[in-house]
Order: C-alpha cells, then sequence, then structure tokens
C-alpha cells in the first residue's frame, strides 16, 4: 500500500531527473530555415553529445513576435542586424563571455563591432550579404550599373524585385541620395514618385526565391538577395551580380543568446564551434553568402571567392539596416498604395 | 406550491434527453469556445489597442485601427478581392453545376468512382499544386509548348503573373468546394419531379429555373459560402501566381502581424472582414429560407 502511495512519486522525480540531464544535452535552436547544413549540426551532436533542436522562421520579423510571446525557451537565435539591435536595445539578449569563445579571433574585423552591436557584446555574426542587381546578360546587352539602369521603361514587365517594402523603399532613396535608415514621412513622399514610376515596370514580387523566375525566363533582370544571386551564378554564369552603384544594403545573420536560455554553456560551445574555420567553410560550400570569417575565407576554393553574388566589387561603402520601430507601418502603407495604384 | 408536484412529475421525460443533448454536445462546445469564440475575443480586443516599437500589443484604447480600415486604400483593395472572389464563385458555379449533376445522375458504381476524382487532388499540398500551375503557365511552360507546338501562337503568350493566373488558381482550387456541395442535393432530387415538369408542360428551361434549382439551392448555398468566403481571404494564390503585384485584403492582413509589426491594425482588418462574413452569411441563409415559400 505504502509503496503503491510512493510510486507516483519515485515515477514524477525519475522524469524530472531525465528532464534535467536532457536539457544539459540540448541545444534550442531558433533559425532561418534553409540556412544551416544538417551535417553541420550533425557533426556538433557527434562531437559533444549535444543534441541541437533546429526550429526555423521565415522572417526576422516572425522570430522576434514569437520571441516575445515567450513559452518557448530558445537558447540561440538567429536575427538579422536590425532585429538583434532591437533586441539589445530592449535588453533581451545576454553578453557573450568570450573566455568561451576562442576561435572569435577568425572573424574580420570589419565584421565586428558593427552599428547593430556597437561594443560588440551581444551578437556572433553567421553570415552576410547584400542586395543587389541580377541580370540575364543573354538578354539583356546594355550594362547595367544602378537601380536607374535597372528601372527603365524598355525592361516593362521584365524585372523581379523582392517582395519586400523596406528594400525597395530604401533603393529609392539611394537614388535620391538619401541615407537608408532616414525612414521619415518627409523622406518616403520624396521617394513615393519613384517608386510609383518603378511599380509600373515590375513583373513580379518575391522574397522567397526570386531566381524561380530568373531562371524560368520569365524576367531577365531582378533586385534580389545575394544568396539568390550566387546560387544563380552557380547554376548558369549569364547570371551577372551588380551592387548598384547609387548604393547597397550589407546585412549580417547574427546569433546571439536570449534572455531566459537555460543552456548558455551549449550555447557558447555552438558559437565556438560555428566560428572554427573549416565549420564556417562547409556551411559557405552549401549556403553561398558572403562569409564573416577571415580563417574560413582561405579554405573557400577560387571559384566560390570569384562569385560575384558571394563577394562583390565593392564599390561605394555599404550600409545596414538599423531599427526603425514604428516607421516600419509607414513603409508597408506607402508599398501597399503604390501597389493598390498600379 | 402546488404546481411544483406536477411539473417534477413531467420533468424526468423531458429533462433527461435535455441534460444528455448537452453531454453530447459538450465537446463541441468546448471546442468552439477555445478555437473559435476566445481567438475572436482576442482578435476584438487587440483591435482596440496600440503597439510598441518592438510591435507588442499595448493595451491602450484607441479607435485608430478601424479610422484606418476607413481608408480608400483598404476599402479599395477590399472591394477588388470581393469581386475577385464573386468571379471565381460564378465561374465555379458555371463549372461545378453541370458537373455535380452529371456526376449525381450516374450509375453508383460510376458516381463513386467520379467522385473519388474530384477529391483525389486533396491528396497532395495545395502548395505544390499551385506551384505545378507556374510549370504549367510560365513563359516557357508546358501550355505555352503546347501551343506553339500545334501553332496556335506565334510567340508565348503572357500567363503567369496575371489577374488571369489568379483567377484560375482561385477557381482550380475552390472548385472541388462548388462540386461536393451540389452533388449531395443533385443526387437527392427525385427524378420524378423533374419528369413531372416535363409533362406539365415545362420546357428545358423552365424545368431548370423552377424545378432544380430550387431544389438544389441548398447545395449551391452551400457551395457559394465554401467557395466565396475562403477565395476573398486568400493570400498564397495571388503572391505565387500573381506575382503579389496587385495586394488582395489577405495579403494586407498578413503583412500586419509580419512585416509591418501592426498587430492591431490586422486584428481590426480581421474583425470587420468576420463581421462581413456573418452578414452575407444572414443573407444567403434569410434568401434560401424564404426561396421555398415563395
Amino acid at each position: 500500500m505504502k509503496l503503491l502511495r510512493i510510486l507516483p512519486l519515485l515515477v514524477l522525480a525519475a522524469v524530472f531527473a531525465t528532464v534535467a540531464r536532457a536539457a544539459d544535452k540540448e541545444l534550442n535552436l531558433y533559425a532561418w530555415s534553409e540556412y544551416i547544413p544538417q551535417s553541420v549540426l550533425d557533426d556538433f551532436t557527434k562531437e559533444t553529445g549535444i543534441k541541437v533542436n533546429y526550429e526555423t522562421f521565415a522572417s526576422g520579423e516572425e522570430m522576434l513576435a514569437k520571441l516575445l510571446a515567450g513559452g518557448s525557451r530558445y537558447d540561440l537565435i538567429q536575427p538579422p542586424d536590425y532585429i538583434a539591435e532591437a533586441l539589445i536595445k530592449n535588453k533581451l539578449l545576454i553578453a557573450l563571455d568570450y573566455k568561451k569563445l576562442p576561435n572569435f579571433k577568425n572573424l574580420l574585423p570589419e565584421f565586428t563591432k558593427m552599428p547593430h552591436d556597437p561594443e560588440q557584446k551581444f551578437t556572433i555574426p553567421y553570415m552576410a550579404g547584400t542586395v543587389g542587381i541580377v541580370v540575364n546578360t543573354e538578354k539583356i546587352k546594355e550594362p547595367v550599373t544602378g537601380y536607374k539602369d535597372l528601372f527603365q521603361k524598355k525592361y516593362k514587365d521584365r524585372i523581379v524585385v523582392l517582395d519586400d517594402g523596406r528594400e525597395l523603399v530604401v533603393a529609392a532613396l539611394y537614388t535620391l541620395g538619401i541615407g537608408l535608415n532616414d525612414i521619415t514621412p518627409a523622406n518616403l513622399e520624396k521617394a513615393r514618385p519613384v517608386l510609383a514610376d518603378w511599380f509600373k515596370l515590375i513583373k513580379l514580387f518575391d522574397s522567397d526565391s526570386p531566381k524561380t523566375a530568373l531562371l524560368n525566363g520569365d524576367v531577365d533582370l531582378g533586385l534580389v538577395w545575394g544568396g539568390e544571386g550566387a546560387i544563380l551564378w552557380n547554376e548558369d554564369k549569364k547570371f551577372q551580380y551588380i551592387l548598384p552603384s547609387e548604393g547597397a544594403h550589407l546585412f549580417v545573420d547574427i546569433l546571439a543568446i536570449p534572455k531566459g536560455a537555460r543552456n548558455q554553456v551549449a550555447a557558447h560551445k555552438f558559437l565556438d564551434y560555428i566560428l572554427r574555420p573549416e565549420v564556417s567553410a562547409a556551411i559557405s560550400e552549401e549556403f553561398p553568402y558572403t562569409n564573416p570569417n577571415g580563417e574560413a575565407r582561405k579554405l573557400l576554393k577560387p571559384e566560390q571567392l570569384a562569385n560575384p553574388a558571394s563577394y562583390p566589387k565593392i564599390v561605394k561603402k555599404l550600409d545596414t539596416f538599423r531599427h526603425i520601430g514604428e516607421s516600419s507601418t509607414l513603409i508597408d502603407e506607402l508599398v501597399t498604395d503604390l501597389k493598390n495604384a498600379k | 406550491m402546488q404546481a411544483l408536484p406536477s411539473t417534477s412529475a413531467n420533468s424526468p421525460h423531458a429533462r433527461r434527453p435535455r441534460v444528455w443533448g448537452w453531454v453530447l454536445l459538450a465537446p463541441m462546445i468546448a471546442w468552439l469556445v477555445l478555437f473559435v469564440i476566445l481567438p475572436m475575443v482576442i482578435l476584438f480586443v487587440y483591435s482596440f489597442c496600440t503597439r510598441d516599437d518592438l510591435g507588442r500589443v499595448v493595451f491602450e484604447f484607441t479607435f485608430d485601427n478601424y479610422r484606418r480600415v476607413g481608408d480608400p486604400i483598404y476599402l479599395t483593395i477590399l472591394g477588388r478581392s470581393i469581386a475577385y472572389a464573386a468571379l471565381t464563385t460564378v465561374l465555379c458555379i458555371a463549372l461545378g453545376y453541370p458537373v455535380a449533376w452529371f456526376i449525381a445522375r450516374q450509375r453508383e458504381a460510376v458516381r463513386n468512382t467520379l467522385l473519388l476524382l474530384v477529391m483525389i487532388p486533396f491528396w497532395t499540398s495545395f502548395l505544390i499544386r499551385t506551384y505545378a500551375w507556374i510549370t504549367i503557365l510560365k513563359g516557357e511552360g508546358l501550355l505555352n509548348g503546347l501551343l506553339l507546338a500545334v501553332g496556335f501562337i506565334p510567340e508565348p503568350l503572357t500567363l503567369l503573373y496575371t489577374p488571369f493566373a489568379v483567377i484560375i488558381g482561385l477557381v482550380y482550387a475552390y472548385l472541388p468546394f462548388m462540386i461536393l456541395p451540389i452533388y449531395g442535393s443533385a443526387e437527392k432530387l427525385d427524378n420524378a419531379l423533374v419528369e413531372a415538369a416535363h409533362d406539365l408542360g415545362a420546357g428545358p428551361v423552365r424545368a431548370f429555373s423552377e424545378v432544380i434549382v430550387p431544389l438544389t439551392w441548398p447545395g449551391i448555398a452551400a457551395g457559394v459560402l465554401l467557395v466565396f468566403v475562403p477565395a476573398i481571404g486568400m493570400f498564397a494564390i495571388t503572391d505565387l501566381m500573381g506575382g503579389a503585384r496587385v495586394p488582395m485584403i489577405g495579403n494586407i492582413i498578413q503583412n500586419q502581424f509580419s512585416k509591418a509589426f501592426n498587430w492591431p491594425f490586422g486584428a481590426a482588418l480581421g474583425v470587420v472582414f468576420t463581421f462581413m462574413f456573418i452578414l452575407a452569411y444572414a443573407l444567403i441563409q434569410r434568401r434560401g429560407a424564404r426561396d421555398p415559400h415563395s
């Protein structure tokens, strides 16, 4: 009788013990889809015995919303730079312990102390990329160097652009010589006529896979993510990637430990593992973004480094996005209005 | 006091089925409260709130979200979404009614096979089927290839990323939802009634409009609701097949919860939208109830 009464408690205790041990050996990672090769995660588990639970999101905003809603405990998150900045400002990230990150030295200096984390206290750059112009040089013979060459009347219905209001507004601001983070109602009014002209020429808006329409031959020019441009170039050298002469946006996806992380030890282990040259190079092999790891770049093959979309020729200083908060509504309203008017 | 015994004498018979009714209904009521009413209440509350710098909902009362819903931009978009959904519904009836009628008039074995064929597309993910349409309609796609090979057209047609493609996608996606309920009513329709109409001198048009349509009206009404309502809110097809060029109300609401960081405005759009559906539903119900009497 007595044993029967104690039994549930024993079971409960056993369950707690396993859960506690499991938490020790698990890392909850919340990251972009299509960004971390499975082999890289498997090798980490093989080496450390720590199981990686890889949960994915498709936009920085989606990640932020889920993180703020609470409930799910992540040990490591992978926000874009401007979302990381917002998280730092709202004290939602845990400071890194650099004693546990000896491989941090492998990073190129230009990817540290960036505007989103000026003291380099909270974030580790994972991969970077640009937004640029892709041209199918078989169909388009004239040189395209900037936004003004891209959005020409003769290219009507031959252009794909990212379905991302902020990227489009920023491109318009560049042609006006306005800084990309000066999102004010007055500046948006200046951008409006520029965008209105552009929107008449655009065949489709696609952020998820703008390369598809280019590969299918439905369009010949595009304003796309550098990663997409790199894949297109690998597929066929006729797809040339150009950074717009008016200016271009550099994005950095970072890794950081959010407040409430249960397994900070494992998180640091994973960060240092990712910073190893050979691991970072393996990631570049599968996802050809711009690698911020100087030692890893030395391991890349010449053709990887020659990919103009991964390692573009930088004519003008690249700018990064800053957190703009409620101004995002202004952008959404402007873009909706323009699409609607078309 | 005297009335009491008599009611209690009646009640065991009257009350027991009622209690059992509630017990049987309980899971469904719990489901509705948890997953329909509660989310609607949350949406309703959010729609009067504001948001902070990170897009978190702040409980500060405001009417601004509803004021914004009334902005001409959103009214035009809503109007366009309704127009697309209405066209889709009309095309679905035009294509679906003959099919449903035809299936309903077959032998049972044939009928079941045909019904199975209508439902087979559901075995594949909706998104994959939409991508298949991209392969068919793209510039160097199957349809253009076929038409060029036959010599029907001199150069490839622009089909993908046009309103035409959106309508194809919508009709394709929702056609089964029109066929199945109409089939349901058409199958129950007694052929003797149609014959009687003919015997009484009604031509095919009159027999159709005065006998067949009223008798299959419940199926048509259900089909209209099943097609029209979700077609208004659809955003995946307009994005994938329309190239996201022309915004629909579904895209706008989706944007508020992602890029625009504006849940309260998205909630307000959702609430207005829901009330419209309730209204549309009430109208169709009333029409359906009135019809047999007239």
